[in-house]
């Protein structure tokens, strides 16, 4: 009985036609296509976008230059030079994101002891060349002023998960 | 060492953690553990240094002992059972890893030592991860401890009382302090004083935690994106091992490598600092070439044709004997022998190294080296230095001697300065310079007496009465046959009669049965004197060594590595040999000193006609023989910086011009054909004199005499570029210094100043330098001391005559 | 009209009869490119709601422009000749490819009386034009010098080589039925309603042949040439621009081929299903009842790509030798014996 259903089943190519079933039932369903930029998907508080660098209110950069994101990305992507400033802190000279090389996994983020480098909502960002995507410590710093309410607000609405 | 069968009856059995050991009794808990290769964590222990047992890191459970013990100051016992990671162990090491860190402040992110510091490691694997100290931490103000060594941040300090201990033991010069009790205990040097050691360094490496950490590192790199690699220092003549760390292919710091045999764990602040030289504005990228009496930078295409035509003219014109070649003894083994063999394939035999050396007549066949092991040296019960300026010279040789006074040895001193090494001295003769061949010859005389030996001395000895010191000194060494050695210092064999004292000493060895010992002045003298950098005896007419090349002056000279004033003995001699000569070529990783630069003693520079600028030992493969004959190959650590070459890689494309060419064209094929295997360097080495002891010199009558030691920080041209070691105290602008009888006769005021003048050998070209000076006691009579190498005082010949006069 | 002006061209003796043929042939292969492209339009846009996503949407209103666009994105590339690849072969194969697959469509019959050549031997030559495609690509694969290209070459020759006997022995199956190679004769064969079309009794022989076919244009799930996966494009990675447009172009007009044969073949060609839309104006026989046939057919060659992953080598091949092989001629013994027993005993199949 068994080697007959099978026999049926294959060689009336059953199995197939129960795909070809499917995949026609789904042509008729609602689409899912988000239709960027008319619609945007909805964002968390964790959305990992462009990277920031953040500042104190009294407007010093968070930044010590312990190095700890540097050595946890898996991209290797950051880059930082450090020396001493005049008033005798730990500052970076350099502070470079390769964005062609990072992933947006957020390690960096999680490592850092200051809340200095961050991840932001900004996801619609090109460069032309390669070098558009290497930001430097000036820019990082400026992305942070402009978007340091919705920064401050993201960590503010996860702070309790963490 | 050889494989010895250790007698083992005697030692007691215990167990740590229901493993079975035998030690033998004296040894403490953690002995037994490093012996089982059981960790145990600490901080105050280490093994290198007396016993705190402060920090309390090390608990351990111990059987029928109700509290926890301190594995380091806990001896073992028969039958002991020790326990590191029980229930006790381990909740006493959460607290004690809880108090410790109720003050440590968590920096840890800004903190150098983050990533390679023990309070981290051991917080991690011992700690409780949480703490309920909630009140406010403690501040400790930072100290300034000199150029070298940070202590900013004194509040991370856990009082371990390592480098208190390491200043008090190893350094041989307390410095450090604790004071204070309770949570107000903090580490301070003396009032007003900071760390001066030349060792000082070691306290970096010793601090567990961030409270010591190096200035010129500071907030350079991670310890973890360091890569790292072996080398060998090119200072002194012990050839510490070295782990220099490169960050993006430059040196940015270097740390020992612990090496029992050599350097222990530790380095000098020479060795460890001197690579700031390396990266600095100091170095030269592209070769340079003189036009117009400016050098100019220039392509190695253009450069170096032009050096091999020159040098071809000259000795087309002149013949080989016009040339002159000058090797640094801080060269490596290598590079000096295919400079040698260059040098001899065109005709040319005066090559020498010993450029601070003076008296050549003892020119053996055999080399000069310490005459033991370095490792033996802290195993000595006696020993006597004639004319060593041991701490500057040999710093870490001077730990080991320190070891060896610590062990009860009896260390003596014939100098002519009183000796400032840091370690109890038994006897100490200071002997005016001209009468030091007297001195020893007394020693020998005393020692002909007390041992009563067959072989008569010389009549010429019968004039010399020992006094009762020199009688003193020689029963030390007769008290301790085979561990007893008599060394001869740089002053010894830079000395106007070295090869005397080197007889006398060899005498004095002889009678008394001590180990003859030479200390070498440079990273590879023993490898240059074994590879044949020096005029060959026995060649058809011998060359020219380095004081007569200098004085009897060359049509051209080849420079390796050597900076023509500094490096030289006879300062004004060199200046007017080179500027003379129709061809100076300079093979250095460095620019030569800017004219008008702060030199007022050298008011017109020599500048060589062309510089090729050739790698340090960090950007070359090389071989240093170091004082005990140890054959130690290296490999280049980072690329070479711009256009600069490895220096056997431009003295063979050099030769290749100049019609000579090597067949040797890989880093191995040198090595192979120019480093001596590891016997035959054995079979060379001997210490014997070749003199014949007859008469003794009549002390010149010179009216004032000179000391000049080479300061430490001024020995080769990496150092003198190293810009904190520069500022270490003992880098000191150079003072003439002088006692108060002396300085009365000068009319010399207290803090004026004095003005030294000197006519060059020719009697012309005067040179002058004005110095502050010093009262100095200790100094013999009509001596004075002002050292040599440094920019104020290299102009001046060493041994020539010179004129003092107050100014005001 | 057509009658007309086929009357109009007929009077004037042999030129007019070049030119009227001429018209012809431009008649039939404008609009094959025009086809083409709005065939990858109904592609991507099939599939994509398959997936549940859109497609092309927005060049032009609803994306119907994206096709022009992609015209103009081929031309406008750089055609990239590989260095030491063959040069002249280079740029022959894909003329190769696609003159077959254009040719073929001479014997196709339209309607009653819409074909290019009423060709005694349609059937053969049809076969015989689809089989000449495989150098196009063989060239192209050697002409690459790229291995990529020549093993994607291989194995769409070995695919292509295997499946043409399957499809070859399904084709006897109608001829036998027919009993005749001419197309126009065997859609005549087939009038009077969907009943007596061939698929019915020929049915195992139909499902091969379309199998067969998708299996010959190299599509999913038997695009082992391509095998993105493995071999990166297959025979074509080396081509770029309008000369790679030519492979694309030749692959969808062999598709269509394939499609208009199986309707003509199988689904009684321009007849309607049932004889009575006969009477009503416009539903009559003619080409729109071939064109909605052949619609629906690559319809199912979108479908089967959207619903199926891809083979492996060695199961195609099994496939091909022996599943369909035998299957097709064992059926063929069958519909001979139902043939002769027809033939003896009266009745009609």
């Amino acid at each position: 009985m068994n080697r007959l259903q099978r026999f049926l089943k294959t060689w009336l190519l059953l199995e197939l036609l129960s795909g070809l079933g499917l995949t026609f039932r789904r042509m008729f369903k609602p689409k899912f296509t988000v239709h960027v930029p008319e619609e945007k998907t909805p964002q968390g508080p964790r959305f990992r976008g462009l990277h920031a660098q953040r500042r104190y209110p009294n407007g010093e950069e968070r930044c010590i230059a312990c190095k700890l994101c540097e050595a946890v990305c898996p991209a290797l992507a950051i880059t930082i030079d450090i020396a001493e400033r005049e008033d005798g802190s730990r500052r970076t000279t350099r502070y470079d994101v390769d964005l062609s090389k990072c992933i947006y996994c957020g390690l960096c983020m999680e490592s850092c002891p200051v809340d200095s480098i961050v991840l932001t909502r900004i996801y619609e960002y090109h460069g032309e060349q390669h070098s558009d995507l290497c930001f430097t410590k000036d820019m990082l710093l400026a992305i942070g002023d402009h978007y340091e309410a919705q920064i401050a607000k993201n960590l503010e609405e996860d702070a309790p998960y963490r | 060492m050889s494989e010895t069968v250790i007698d083992k009856s005697g030692w007691l059995n215990l167990e740590i953690n229901g493993k079975p050991v035998q030690m033998p009794p004296g040894s403490t808990v953690m002995d037994a553990a490093q012996t089982l290769k059981v960790f145990i964590p600490h901080f105050c222990y280490h093994k290198k240094l007396s016993l705190a047992a402060s920090c309390r890191m090390c608990l351990v459970q111990v059987e029928k002992i109700p509290k926890p013990v301190p594995a380091c100051a806990t001896p073992v016992s028969e039958g002991m059972k020790v326990w590191t990671r029980s229930e006790v162990a381990l909740a006493a090491q959460q607290s004690v890893m809880e108090f410790l860190l109720i003050n440590h402040p968590l920096d840890c992110p800004v903190c150098d030592q983050g990533g390679e510091c023990q309070l981290q490691d051991v917080a991690v694997g011992y700690g409780k991860g949480c703490s309920q100290y909630q009140e406010i931490k403690r501040v400790v103000p930072g100290k300034d401890l000199g150029p070298l060594v940070s202590a900013a941040e004194m509040s991370r300090c856990i009082q371990c009382t390592r480098c208190v201990r390491f200043g008090d033991e190893i350094a041989g010069q307390m410095e450090l302090g604790l004071i204070r009790r309770g949570d107000r205990v903090e580490i301070v040097p003396f009032v007003g004083e900071t760390v001066e050691s030349e060792l000082s360094g070691n306290m970096i490496d010793l601090c567990p935690v961030g409270a010591l950490t190096s200035k010129p590192f500071r907030y350079q790199a991670r310890s973890w994106e360091l890569s790292r690699r072996r080398s060998v220092s090119p200072h002194d003549a012990l050839g510490a091992n070295l782990i220099v760390q490169l960050k993006r292919n430059q040196v940015v710091r270097v740390q020992p490598f612990e090496n029992e045999a050599i350097n222990e764990c530790w380095l000098s602040d020479r060795d460890r600092f001197s690579y700031e030289a390396l990266n600095s504005e100091a170095r030269l990228t592209r070769p340079l070439v003189k036009k117009d009496g400016v050098l100019i930078e220039a392509d190695w295409q253009e450069a170096l044709p032009l050096a091999a035509a020159r040098l071809q003219n000259i000795i087309e014109r002149d013949g080989g004997e016009a040339l002159g070649v000058l090797i640094s003894p801080h060269a490596t083994l290598e590079e000096a022998a295919l400079m040698s063999r260059l040098a001899r394939a065109l005709g040319c035999d005066n090559i020498d190294h010993r450029l601070r050396q003076q008296d050549f007549s003892q020119d053996s066949k055999n080399v000069s080296w310490l005459g033991m092991p370095i490792a033996d040296v802290s195993q000595l019960k006696a020993a006597l230095f004639v004319g060593s300026f041991l701490r500057h010279d040999q710093p870490l040789l001077t730990a080991r001697v320190r070891q060896a006074a610590r062990h009860g040895a009896a260390i003596s001193s014939l100098h002519s300065v009183r000796a400032d090494w840091h370690l109890p001295l038994l006897y100490e003769n200071v002997v005016p310079p001209s009468q030091l061949v007297t001195a020893l010859a007394a020693l020998v005389v005393a020692a002909h007496r007390e041992t009563k030996a067959t072989q008569a001395l010389p009549a010429a000895f019968n004039e010399v009465t020992p006094t009762e010191k020199d009688t003193a000194i020689v029963r030390t060494l007769l008290a301790a046959p085979e561990r007893a050695a008599i060394f001869l210092g740089s002053f010894a064999q830079q000395h106007e009669h070295a090869a005397l004292l080197h007889a006398l000493a060899q005498r004095l060895a002889d009678d008394t049965g001590a180990i003859l010992g030479v200390l070498p002045e440079a990273a590879n003298s023993v490898g240059l004197a074994l590879t044949g950098a020096q005029p060959q005896k026995g060649a058809q007419k011998g060359g020219l060594n380095a004081r007569t090349m200098l004085e009897q002056p060359r049509k051209a000279y080849v420079l390796l590595h050597t900076e023509a004033p500094f490096d030289v003995a006879q300062g004004s001699a060199a200046l007017t040999a080179l500027r003379q000569a129709d061809f100076v070529l300079s093979l250095s990783p460095f620019r030569p000193a800017e004219e008008g630069a702060s030199l007022n003693a050298l008011p017109d520079i020599v500048l060589p006609d062309i510089v090729l600028p050739i790698a340090p030992f960090t950007e070359t493969s090389g071989t240093f023989i170091n004082m005990e004959g140890r054959v130690q190959s290296f490999h280049g650590v980072a690329p070479p910086l711009g256009e600069t070459r490895p220096g056997w890689q431009v003295i063979a494309a050099l030769a290749g011009l100049l019609d000579q060419p090597f067949a040797e064209t890989t880093p191995e094929a040198v090595r192979a054909s120019c480093v001596p295997s590891a016997d035959s360097v054995k079979a060379r080495l001997s210490n014997r004199a070749d003199t014949v002891l007859q008469a003794l010199p009549k002390a010149a009558q010179k009216t004032v005499e000179r000391v000049a030691a080479v300061p430490i920080y001024q020995a080769d041209p990496l150092v003198r570029r190293a810009p904190s070691l520069q500022r270490t105290a003992l880098a000191a602008l150079p003072k003439v210094a002088m006692n108060a009888a002396l300085a009365a006769r000068l009319n010399l005021i207290k803090g004026g100043a004095v003005r030294i003048r000197q006519g060059n050998h020719a009697g012309e070209n005067e040179v002058t330098a004005v110095l502050s000076w010093i009262c100095d006691e200790t100094l013999p009579a009509n001596t004075v001391r002002f050292d040599m190498a440094h920019p104020l005082t290299a102009g001046f010949d060493v041994y020539g005559e010179f004129h003092l006069e107050a100014t005001p | 009209m057509i009658q007309w002006l086929a009357d109009f061209f007929g009077s004037m003796g042999t030129p007019g009869l070049v030119i009227w043929t001429m018209l012809k042939i431009v008649a039939i292969t404008l609009p094959l490119p025009l086809c083409v492209a709005f065939l990858t339009l109904a592609e991507r846009r099939v599939i994509g709601a398959m997936q549940s996503r859109c497609g092309p949407i927005r060049v032009g209103p609803n994306g119907i422009l994206q096709p022009f666009a992609d015209v103009l994105k081929m031309l406008f590339k750089e055609v990239v000749i590989p260095a030491r690849a063959n040069r002249l072969l280079f740029r022959f194969a894909p003329l190769l490819a696609l003159a077959p697959a254009v040719a073929a469509w001479g014997t196709i019959p339209f309607s009653e009386n819409l074909w290019l050549a009423d060709l005694n031997a349609g059937l053969l030559y049809i076969m015989m034009m689809s089989s000449i495609g495989v150098y196009g690509i063989i060239l192209a694969g050697w002409a690459s010098n790229s291995r990529y290209a020549l093993l994607g070459s291989l194995r769409s020759t070995a695919q292509l080589i295997s499946y043409e006997l399957a499809m070859g022995f399904a084709l006897v199956g109608v001829i036998l039925l027919a009993n005749t190679l001419n197309l126009g004769d065997i859609v005549r064969h087939q009038a009077g309603g969907f009943w007596h079309w061939y698929f019915l009794p020929l049915f195992p022989l139909f499902v091969v042949y379309f199998i067969a076919a998708i299996a010959e244009t190299n599509r999913h799930p038997f695009d082992m040439a391509e095998g993105e996966s493995e071999l990166v494009a297959g025979f074509h990675v080396e081509y770029s621009g309008i000369v790679f447009a030519l492979f694309f172009l030749a692959e969808y007009m062999n598709m269509i081929l394939l499609s208009v044969l199986a309707a003509t073949l199988f689904l009684g060609g321009w007849m309607a299903p049932l004889p009575f839309f006969n009477e009503l104006p416009l539903l009559g026989d003619g080409f729109l009842w071939l064109a909605l046939k052949v619609a629906g057919l690559l319809f199912i060659f979108l479908w089967v790509r959207a619903s199926f992953p891809r083979y492996r080598y060695d199961q195609i091949m099994r496939l091909g030798w022996k599943v369909f092989i035998p299957l097709t001629l064992v059926w063929i013994v069958v519909v001979a014996v139902a043939v002769r027993w027809s033939a003896l005993f009266g009745g009609g199949a």
